[in-house]
């Protein structure tokens, strides 16, 4: 049996991170709140088999990643989740407007970005280096590099339109 | 926006997100309780539900095998009761896809490849499916005639009404969901050329 007290501590300690996940893969607040409920049960399901081969948060990166996947390519998907309370959807509300404008326009530019991309560029924005995202992601350091110059290439197309 | 750029920003929002720290204990554990009970009702309950009605259908009809009669009526019953049976199959089969996948254990691209398989299966199972149940619609029309009505359905004038009645039902219902199938694929072969590029 998983220890409860640990796993909790662990999803408070990184809860930002299942947060920010949630914002580039889900499209609405209802699918943010899923996708949310979602991770923290994937992760509490294999808690058990994190054997901290790992680093936490790779793990943690692992399993919100591949749960985002899932939840995207779900044929249908019924929304029956327990409401949570919205204060965890809704704590990007920077007072500044303006800073709170442009984190906006940075969710709707990444999230123009195809399935891979997605997840390299939120890798890449979290500050993970190089091998740590490609020990997530499965892909070569110089595959990662490559792709990351794409989507450079792709956002600067997409700001110009 | 230059990567640089976003990632400044990205940062920001990121000190802004960790001083909000919000989650609560129960919470935490109302979620993984909830999300629980639901994959239940999402994934098993339908595919358990829709065995059942096929092993209730498979024993009614061998427990009155012995009424069939003539031959074809023999043979619509076996016939019903051998698709009934691969119906089932396919249900188990597919929990058991559902359980194997082991979202902490691959990484993203295995993940990826993972759904791109899945969505190929996925398409192969569902027109198995659809011609099963198109097979199952026309063998058991006859077969519960003979079994509830006590009627030869072949004897009965006007019998075929049923049939092209099915047809008009089925052919629509083949042209929506083929196109679907289509849709399902694509976006499989989607993920697969990300994925090569």
């Amino acid at each position: 049996m998983p220890d409860k007290k640990e796993f909790i501590g662990i999803i408070k300690e990184n809860e930002g991170l299942i947060y920010k996940v949630t914002r580039v893969y889900a499209n609405s607040k209802e699918d943010e709140q899923d996708l949310y409920q979602d991770i923290v049960y994937q992760l509490w399901k294999s808690f058990d088999s994190f054997r901290k081969e790992a680093k936490i948060t790779t793990w943690m990166y692992r399993v919100a990643l591949n749960t985002a996947i899932a939840f995207l390519h779900k044929e249908r998907r019924k929304r029956n989740h327990q409401p949570i309370d919205d204060a965890l959807m809704n704590r990007t509300d920077i007072n500044e407007p303006l800073k709170q404008e442009r984190i906006e326009a940075l969710y709707a530019v990444i999230k123009k970005l195809n399935t891979i991309e997605k997840g390299i560029i939120l890798l890449y924005l979290e500050g993970r280096p190089y091998d740590e995202i490609a020990a997530i992601t499965g892909f070569s350091c110089t595959n990662i590099g490559t792709r990351l110059n794409r989507i450079r290439q792709k956002i600067t197309v997409q700001i110009k339109k | 926006m230059e990567l640089e750029e976003m990632k400044t920003l990205w940062e920001e929002m990121s000190i802004a997100v960790e001083k909000q720290k919000t989650i609560t204990d129960s919470i935490i554990i109302k979620m993984t309780q909830t999300s629980f009970r639901n994959k239940m009702n999402r994934i098993w309950i339908p595919e358990i539900l829709g065995s059942l009605v096929c092993l209730a259908e498979i024993l009614y009809i061998l427990i009155n095998i012995q009424k069939l009669t003539p031959w074809y009526l023999l043979a619509c019953g076996i016939s019903a009761v051998v698709t009934l049976s691969l119906l089932i199959l396919l249900s188990v089969k597919a929990i058991q896809k559902m359980r194997s996948v082991n979202i902490s254990k691959i990484n993203y691209k295995q993940s990826l490849l993972e759904y791109a398989a899945g969505k190929r299966q996925f398409v192969l199972v569902q027109k198995i499916n659809f011609y099963l149940s198109a097979i199952l619609l026309v063998v058991s029309l006859p077969v519960m005639g003979q079994l509830m009505g006590g009627k030869d359905l072949f004897k009965t004038s006007g019998f075929w009404i049923w049939y092209a009645v099915l047809f008009l039902f089925f052919y629509p219902l083949s042209r929506w969901l083929f196109k679907y199938y289509l849709k399902v694929t694509r976006d499989g072969e989607e993920i697969l050329k990300e994925l090569e590029g």
